[in-house]
């Protein structure tokens, strides 16, 4: 550690990261376009400036992002001739940029318009015209690139350089002609790419499938956990007036994801506004399935877990949390069954940047739990010697297979735990639970790092958590011993 | 206790008959006077561009809504009364909306959306009626706002007007 001086304090520094991290670190407040804490810096866009005194040498103004630091250091972020330096970058940067803001899906969490909005000049002093260029140009599926708002920053080339590493994006042409393009024009490819419009400091490349979704200032921000891989990467939750899901977008966390995500985590959007959910308790009555109370759904349950406890098999979606995989285990112990999970086979999306292939994000934590890992086909093959079974969790019947569940013999006491409706033959007792964005509890990621979910979107009237409505079948059943 | 002491009444006044001729007098003026009373449903009120009345979009002249749905005068509203969701467009303009709702029982005519505008694209009418049989048929969708340009002309030149005097009298650096 390195001691140095930022506006009169002395604080210790880590010599290896530039001079911006450290003022970042000790609360100082230094804009960067440029600078990203999870790329290299390049110190191109000039508006992370510092006036710097090293020694006897009097105070120089200097870019943060390309400084080192040096022991003894005395730095003043808040100096008058930092601030005008800043502000002169910022006049020439806004020089090209197009009054964009009202229809710019940026506009609330852009760099350029905060700090425009705290340095900057009420009028632009040019009367020369603002360059013309492409405001609608598709890179490919995920992005599309306004070249008009572009401040030629380059964090996107390297982002594609560095952490995908698939350099993709280039700064072509010279000078004022300079734009963002790829190769040919060709689409951009890969698992990263959303990436890109986060880390745009202004709104130059956007999302298409975000594209005037929402205002941002509209959007409510949830912490919480992705769920398409054991990565689990930290992720918000972006809900428009507290109901549907807008976006994810990744939280920096150096342990897990550092600030990036992939895409399929990104755009897993369905998984989280399902079109039609199960009501809270839904009963096999004279007319098929009908909606009950869920007390009277819990004591028909009990009633029927009484008789027909001698072979239970209990299945718990890979999606449940520890909390709610708990108290599935009390009940598996209570019937006698030994407690697993559903584990599809890996899929074809891992890769070395963050996506692991594995579609479970819990696996860790489960079997650390003690649950065994059953593939569809086993979980079929217990299903057809059981007499009672119990599905819990987030689309558990979608994993063990509808098809392989309609087929199983009539007979078999079926009670599905799900967040979407379902309907087979077996099926006697269905209780909706609430989706991964619904739930607050926690996941134990591939390397064992354990994160949390939160709550970000209410579940549906009358649906209580998981764990909650286990923990009411168990209170049931043991009421029901006691009694008899 | 206080003792109020009554003011005797003059002769005339006891006589009656003279205050009520004075007072007949007096209405009988008023017959010929001008009259200030309205007729109001049929006789409307007069405004003027100060008027300040419910919010209404503008329409451009080429049959564009002006509004680009950027959602200002949603965050301005103190009363919550604006929801908007926006949609991409072919034209320069990237960007219409879809929906833009104001629920007229929550509007409390404050004129923030109008200041808050940076298209210009919503400004407060002349119209002041107000009236139905159902909550859902006040909530005024994107159809019943729309109204030319020339409709609230004198209001947005007004607008224009009231900023210059703004901008002159207060010293922005």
């Amino acid at each position: 550690m390195t001691k140095i001086t930022i506006n009169g304090r002395e604080v210790d520094a880590d010599p290896a990261q530039p001079l911006i991290r450290a003022c970042h670190d000790h609360g100082a407040d230094v804009p960067m376009y440029c600078y990203h804490p999870g790329l290299s810096p390049v110190g191109s866009c000039r508006i992370c400036q510092v006036e710097v005194q090293q020694g006897d040498m009097p105070p120089r103004v200097v870019v943060a992002c390309r400084t080192p630091v040096v022991e003894g250091m005395v730095v003043d972020t808040e100096a008058e001739r930092a601030h005008e330096t800043r502000r002169e970058c910022l006049e020439f940067l806004l020089k090209n940029h197009p009054l964009d803001c009202p229809i710019c899906d940026k506009a609330g969490e852009c760099d350029l318009q905060d700090y425009a909005f705290a340095e900057g000049q009420g009028k632009g002093r040019s009367a020369e015209p603002r360059r013309k260029l492409e405001k609608r140009k598709s890179l490919g599926d995920v992005i599309v690139l306004d070249q008009e708002r572009c401040i030629l920053c380059s964090r996107c080339t390297r982002f594609m350089e560095e952490v995908p590493r698939t350099p993709q994006l280039t700064v072509s042409d010279l000078g004022s002609r300079s734009v963002i393009e790829t190769f040919m024009d060709r689409p951009l490819t890969g698992n990263y790419q959303g990436n890109l419009a986060d880390i745009c400091p202004v709104g130059a490349l956007t999302l298409k499938e975000f594209r005037f979704q929402a205002r941002v200032w509209n959007l409510r921000k949830t912490p919480s956990t992705c769920a398409e891989c054991s990565r689990g990467c930290a992720i918000t939750v972006e809900t428009l007036r507290g109901g549907e899901v807008k976006r994810f977008r990744p939280r920096p966390d150096l342990e897990v994801n550092q600030y990036w995500m992939c895409d399929t985590g990104r755009f897993a959007l369905d998984r989280a506004n399902l079109p039609a959910r199960l009501p809270a308790a839904t009963l096999r009555g004279q007319s098929g399935l009908e909606e009950a109370d869920v007390e009277d759904a819990v004591d028909v349950l009990a009633d029927m877990v009484g008789a027909h406890r001698a072979s239970a098999v209990v299945l718990v979606s890979p999606f449940a949390t520890q909390e709610e995989a708990a108290a599935v285990q009390r009940l598996a112990a209570e019937l006698g069954a030994a407690p697993a999970f559903v584990s599809p086979p890996p899929n074809d999306l891992k890769d070395d940047v963050l996506h692991t292939g594995d579609p479970c994000p819990n696996r860790r934590g489960l079997t650390g739990l003690g649950f065994e890992a059953l593939t569809a086909e086993d979980a079929l093959a217990r299903l057809a010697d059981a007499e009672l079974a119990v599905l819990a969790g987030e689309r558990v019947v979608e994993l063990v297979g509808a098809e392989g569940l309609a087929a199983v013999r009539a007979s078999l006491r079926l009670v599905v735990l799900d967040a979407v409706p379902v309907d087979v033959p077996a099926l006697d007792v269905a209780l909706g639970v609430p989706t991964h964005v619904e739930k607050s509890g926690t996941w134990v990621n591939v390397d064992g790092v354990r994160r949390r979910l939160s709550l970000a979107v209410p579940p549906p009237v009358g649906v209580a958590p998981l764990e909650q409505t286990v923990e009411r079948m168990l209170a049931r059943l043991q009421a029901a011993e006691v009694r008899g | 206790m206080v003792v109020v002491e009554r003011k005797e009444l003059t002769l005339a006044e006891r006589l009656y008959l003279p205050e009520i001729f004075r007072g007949m007098a007096i209405t009988f003026r008023k017959l010929f006077a001008k009259r200030v009373t309205r007729q109001y449903p049929e006789e409307p009120l007069p405004t003027t561009e100060v008027t300040r009345g419910q919010p209404r979009l503008v329409v451009n002249d080429d049959g564009n809504i002006a509004c680009v749905s950027c959602g200002l005068c949603e965050a301005a509203c103190p009363a919550y009364a604006i929801t908007i969701d926006g949609h991409e467009t072919d034209r320069t303009i990237e960007r219409e909306p879809e929906r833009f709702d104001i629920d007229m029982l929550r509007c409390i005519l404050c004129g923030f959306c109008e200041e808050a505008c940076p298209k210009d694209a919503i400004f407060m009418s002349d119209e002041l009626e107000l009236a139905d049989y159902t909550r859902q048929a006040l909530v005024y969708n994107i159809e019943r706002l729309k109204r030319p340009k020339s409709a609230l002309q004198a209001r947005i030149d007004y607008v224009y007007r009231l900023n210059d005097r703004w901008q002159s009298s207060s010293s922005t650096s």
